[in-house]
């Protein structure tokens, strides 16, 4: 701190022989040859001038302040020398002569003597320093700097300079910086009308971090003395609350949206996996990682051959994952699940051992480790909404993507020549086979359409979730709860099933915990099927 | 008094009225035989009188006082309502002894239990296969076996879903003889067919179906010469 | 074939009885004896009910955790000495859940009756809304995995992360000692026995007609006067309770139990290993869970890398070539009985 001031008044020393010149800018409340005479007599002498300096800072000007500034530096430093009724500013501590501070003359420091400082005066310096710098700084470093300093002496700084300073302010962080200082410094005043307009204009802030200061106060012995300031804080407690429980609220949704958006493009692959053939694919899970690991090659290739569109790399590799995933399940499909249609259970087993091969062998030629990912710019960031609810655009993309996915997936399940296929089959395969359809090549494509579905699932969270060779259980038992509860072969089913798994787990979250939420969604869910063991949305079909 | 009445019953499916308000009574000791297109909801009726399926409406009772309407399928089949399935569903992993031994029942008394599966291997022919795997049987067995487990249970109600389809001709002929031989005073029988010369041989009465609705109830005479009966068989 | 098993199995007893081998030997066979127990409680209810639990890791590890309560408040009764767990909890006295658990009977009925409970209760829902086949496989993974993330909380009290070691004693003698090393693989194997024997006659009789039945066609028996979810209640819970033993008798060999015993990855496995033995037979199960296990406890070791791949391999070549495991390969043979030893529903 002092260290930086000091660099500031090294940097500042072509500025001081222009101020050494009878100021031309100079402030009616303050003459620089008088308060330099202050700084050099006795401890009340220097307390007066401080103060005085201190008071008047809202007017003052920059030049004065900057004076001042560079004066006290001095004095800090014991660069400064009195002179009966002069002072001298050495350019080092000990020189053996100076500038003298008004006129700018050199002086022989002979006979003179550094003045000392009690710890009083000390305060006083470091706050007239603080002011001086916040409001006279050169730099925006300087002026965050002198921010700092005025914020731990708040009580003692006049709520003008930091006005000044927030009219004066050309950074914008810096000023809303400043903005919250005055806030705070007004929340603490002796004045009530003022305590009271601050209380109202923090609870305009709508966000925690004023929630938090407004409840501080309640502590403050005006709460219990003052029924006006009671109510007043009351209310705008109560405003703040409201505002920062629906933000958080929207924040909760908005997870729980993306969440089970991702859950959506996981499951819905399975739901039609299932419908069609009765098979549940316990390697869903590793053809998202598939999915994701191919999103990383594509941004290895982009590295390589394109460093200038790396950007672009996550839109180029949602065909990619799609086909990868897309491929691999073909290739299971055609080596192992084509012979297991009769034999569900085995299929599972099958499926496993399908996963744990590619958990392995990706872990063996990737290793285990978390992949790094370059966040391009459409997915990094976001926009404050309301209060503390901010939209990421890395939630956005996985939601914006689920929807794009379902929309695509209904059209083909709804308008496509394989999707009245994979209808018909799943609705009445023996009826399907008789009027020519091929349903072998039906079950493949859909194989691989669903798998596909999980590479994108893998594209889309990796902006969000970390990467890594057993991501997959992460999210796989979810969708398969999501299968069950959304009923066979529906997409609508899978859909409502995902959002309300996905809304359940994060909204239970935050009031009971991750593990209760999951607890509480398995028992909603074999409670449900109680009622309804087919699920949601199921296709009916005749024994 | 009826073994079997059926009151005002509908089952819905969704839009699909599988059912459409029947009614139906079958006496103690008659055959009757349920007919009709596809679709007009044989298999359904089967389904409801055994549970399988929930009515919407209506009451299916069965004697005089026992009302099956929310009973479950192993209530339904130990008040003494036993059904031959379409398919031929026999216990594949289990012999042919071991399949009739299951279809007597829980409620079988031990000391029974052997001469009503020796009585039912008899009169299905199958004395010869008793400790064959059912699932190696031909088609035809099956079928028999089948009949052969309702028989080893004393059923009140026999449900018969199409017993001869794809049986040949002599098959069908012995499984004739089988379902008369099932006929008792005190038990009454509902067959779903499709083979009207099978029809004729065993029934007392027809009940044609059509739409989920009754279209005609009397004689096998009476439904040939029925102008409604013939429009919706032939006339489309 | 499972007389030649049961007879294998006492004779290991009798040979580590009268030979005395390494006390490392002793152990893993031990350990194998408890794996084969719990393949058994999965083979009775997939094999001949056609029940596919993918979460019996969950009825393992309740026996497992009660026997580690056990162990731990009793060496605490005996001893004085607070064990490890109390302090990692910050315990002054064991909570009100584990009073009672240093008297071993009662131990044993609490597991039991814990594991057929919570068994009782995920059945009756599951069965009584005809939830089956791969649905039923799905929803009791769930379980195991829900039970997992519960069980690596802190605040369940049973260890969380960590779980529970450090068990000192048994039945008042210190547990490493050869000749308890002994005691509890020979018990093992007897339990092993007797529970093929039980379960056996189970499986032969009229209860395992009706199961096969079941497994094969539920509706149909159903509408011959059977209430199939009774009698698969019945079952699910003597399985799972078989599983509790397994588990019982496999904690105090090991020296740990902690959430890991809940993982999916465990209570699929347990089904692989039944697969490879050979679903649908009792011999099979324990053949499977022998060979399997015995071949991670040395590749695991030897070649940890390439343990995964051989397992996967394994299973595909299982599942897709021989029908009923390790049996087609012992035996080659080509009759239709197939039909009663890998049922329809696979």
């Amino acid at each position: 701190m002092v260290e930086s001031l000091k660099s500031w008044l090294c940097g500042a020393i072509l500025l001081v022989a222009g101020l050494m010149q009878p100021a031309f800018g100079a402030s009616p409340s303050f003459e620089r040859a008088g308060f330099a005479v202050g700084l050099c007599g006795d401890g009340a002498a220097q307390s007066r001038v401080l103060d005085a300096l201190i008071r008047s800072s809202g007017e003052v000007t920059a030049e004065d302040l900057a004076f001042a500034g560079i004066l006290l530096g001095g004095l800090l430093e014991r660069r400064l020398v009195c002179l009966g009724d002069t002072a001298v500013l050495l350019e080092k501590a000990g020189a053996p002569d100076g500038r003298e501070v008004v006129s700018g003359g050199v002086r022989s420091t002979n006979g003179g003597r550094s003045p000392v400082l009690g710890l009083r005066q000390r305060g006083l310096v470091e706050t007239a320093l603080g002011i001086s710098a916040l409001i006279a700084g050169e730099t925006v470093e300087l002026r965050r700097k002198g921010l700092a300093a005025v914020e731990r002496r708040m009580a003692g700084v006049p709520d003008a300079v930091l006005v000044r300073a927030q009219d004066n302010e050309s950074d914008a962080g810096l000023k809303t910086a400043i903005g919250v200082a005055a806030q705070g410094a007004a929340l603490s005043s002796p004045d009530p009308a003022r305590r009271l307009a601050a209380i109202r204009a923090v609870a305009e802030a709508l966000s925690g971090a004023a929630f938090s200061r407004l409840s501080a106060l309640k502590s403050d012995p005006a709460y219990r003395a003052d029924p006006a300031f009671r109510a007043a804080l009351e209310a705008a407690i109560a405003k703040v609350e409201r505002a920062v429980w629906i933000g958080n609220g929207l924040a909760l949704l908005y997870n729980g949206l993306s969440f089970a958006s991702i859950l959506f493009m996981a499951a819905a692959g399975l739901a039609i996996i299932f419908g069609l053939m009765g098979v549940i694919n316990l390697a869903q899970g590793e053809f998202i990682m598939v999915g994701a690991y191919a999103a990383y090659a594509v941004q290895e290739a982009f590295r390589r051959f394109a460093p200038g569109f790396l950007d672009l790399y996550l839109l180029a590799a949602i065909p990619v994952a799609f086909f990868a995933a897309a491929m691999v399940g073909i290739v299971i499909e055609a080596l192992i699940l084509r012979h297991l249609y009769r034999r569900p259970l085995m299929s599972l087993l099958a499926t496993w051992a399908v996963s744990l091969f590619l958990i392995n062998f990706v872990r063996v030629v990737f290793g285990s480790q978390n992949l790094q990912f370059a966040m391009p710019s459409y997915v990094s960031g976001g926009v404050p909404l309301y209060a503390d609810f901010i939209v990421t655009w890395n939630r956005l993309f996985a939601i914006a993507f689920a929807a794009i996915t379902l929309v695509l997936t209904l059209l083909i399940l709804k308008r496509s020549p394989l999707g009245l296929d994979i209808r018909a089959v799943t609705q009445n395969r023996d009826m399907a086979a008789c009027l020519g359809i091929r349903t072998r090549r039906v079950d493949r494509l859909a194989f691989g359409f669903g798998s596909g579905l999980a590479g994108l699932a893998g594209v889309a969270l990796c902006p969000i979730y970390s990467v890594n060779p057993g991501m997959g259980a992460t999210f796989i038992v979810d969708s398969f709860m999501v299968v069950v509860l959304g009923g066979v072969g529906t997409v609508i089913g899978t859909l409502v099933a995902a959002l309300g798994i996905g809304g359940a787990n994060v909204l239970i979250e935050p009031f009971y915990g991750a593990v209760a939420a999951k607890v509480i969604v398995l028992v909603g869910i074999i409670l449900f099927l109680q009622r309804r063991p087919e699920g949601l949305f199921a296709v009916r079909r005749r024994r | 008094m009826s073994a079997l009445t059926i009151d005002n019953l509908s089952v819905v499916f969704g839009r699909f009225r599988a059912l459409d308000e029947l009614s139906l009574a079958i006496d103690p000791g008659e055959v009757r035989a349920v007919i009709g297109p596809n679709g007009a909801g044989k298999t359904t009726l089967l389904d409801a009188i055994t549970g399988i399926a929930k009515p919407t409406s209506g009451r299916i009772m069965l004697g005089d006082d026992l009302d099956l309407t929310r009973r479950s399928e192993a209530e339904i089949a130990r008040a003494g309502v036993r059904r031959k399935f379409q398919k031929p569903s026999v216990f594949p992993a289990l012999t042919v002894r071991e399949n009739l031994e299951i279809g007597c029942g829980l409620d079988c008394p031990i000391s029974e239990r052997s001469d009503r599966i020796a009585v039912s291997l008899a009169e299905t022919g199958l004395e010869t296969r008793a400790d064959t795997l059912a699932g190696s049987l031909a088609h035809g067995e099956k079928q028999w076996l089948e009949i052969g487990m309702v028989l080893a249970s004393q059923p009140k109600l026999v449900l018969l879903d199409e017993p001869v389809a794809g049986l040949s001709d002599a098959e069908t002929a012995r499984t004739a003889d089988l379902i008369r031989s099932l006929r008792r005073p005190d038990r009454a029988i509902l067959v779903i067919e499709h083979d009207m010369a099978f029809v004729e041989a065993i029934a007392d009465r027809v009940t044609v179906l059509h739409e989920g609705r009754t279209l005609f109830e009397g004689g096998m005479e009476g439904a040939r010469a029925d102008s409604r009966v013939i429009e919706v068989f032939l006339g489309r | 074939m499972l007389a030649a098993v049961i007879g294998l199995v006492l004779a290991g007893a009798l040979a580590i009885l009268l030979l005395q081998p390494a006390p490392y030997l002793v152990n893993m066979v031990g350990q194998l004896a408890a794996f084969a127990i719990l393949a058994v409680s999965l083979d009775l209810v997939w094999g001949y009910l056609g029940i596919l639990s993918l979460g019996h890791g969950l009825f393992f590890a309740i026996g497992g955790y009660v026997c580690a309560m056990h162990l731990l408040s009793h060496a605490y009764a005996v001893t004085g000495v607070a064990p490890d767990l109390m302090q990692f909890m910050g315990w002054k006295t064991l909570p009100i859940y584990w009073s009672g658990l240093a008297s071993a009977p009662y131990a044993l009925v609490v597991a039991l009756v814990l594991s057929a409970a919570i068994a009782f209760l995920f059945g009756y829902a599951s069965f009584r809304s005809r939830v089956n086949g791969v649905y039923f496989s799905i929803i009791s993974q769930a379980l195991v995995y829900v039970a997992m993330l519960l069980m690596f909380r802190n605040d369940t009290g049973l260890g969380g992360n960590n779980g529970m070691t450090g068990f000192p004693l048994l039945f008042g003698y210190p547990i490493g000692a050869p000749g308890m090393v002994t005691g509890l693989a020979v018990a093992t194997l007897l339990a092993l026995a007797l529970i093929l024997v039980v379960t056996r006659a189970l499986v032969v009789g009229r209860i395992g007609r009706r199961m096969l039945a079941c497994r094969d066609d539920e509706a149909r028996l159903r509408t011959l006067g059977y209430s199939t979810t009774r009698l698969k209640l019945w079952i699910w819970c003597l399985s799972a309770t078989i599983a509790a033993i397994a588990g019982i008798l496999y904690v105090p060999q090991v020296g740990i139990i902690n959430p890991r015993v809940l993982s999916p990855d465990l209570s699929i496995e347990i089904a692989v290993w039944v697969a490879i033995g050979g679903m649908g037979r009792l011999g099979g199960a324990v053949i499977g869970a022998v060979a399997v296990n015995a071949l991670k406890f040395w590749l695991s070791a030897a070649m940890p890398e390439v343990w995964p791949f051989i397992l996967s391999g394994l299973v595909l070549v299982v599942v897709l070539g021989l029908p009923n495991g390790l049996l087609d390969l012992a035996a080659l043979r080509l009759k239709p009985t197939w039909l009663r030893r890998g049922g329809r529903l696979g």
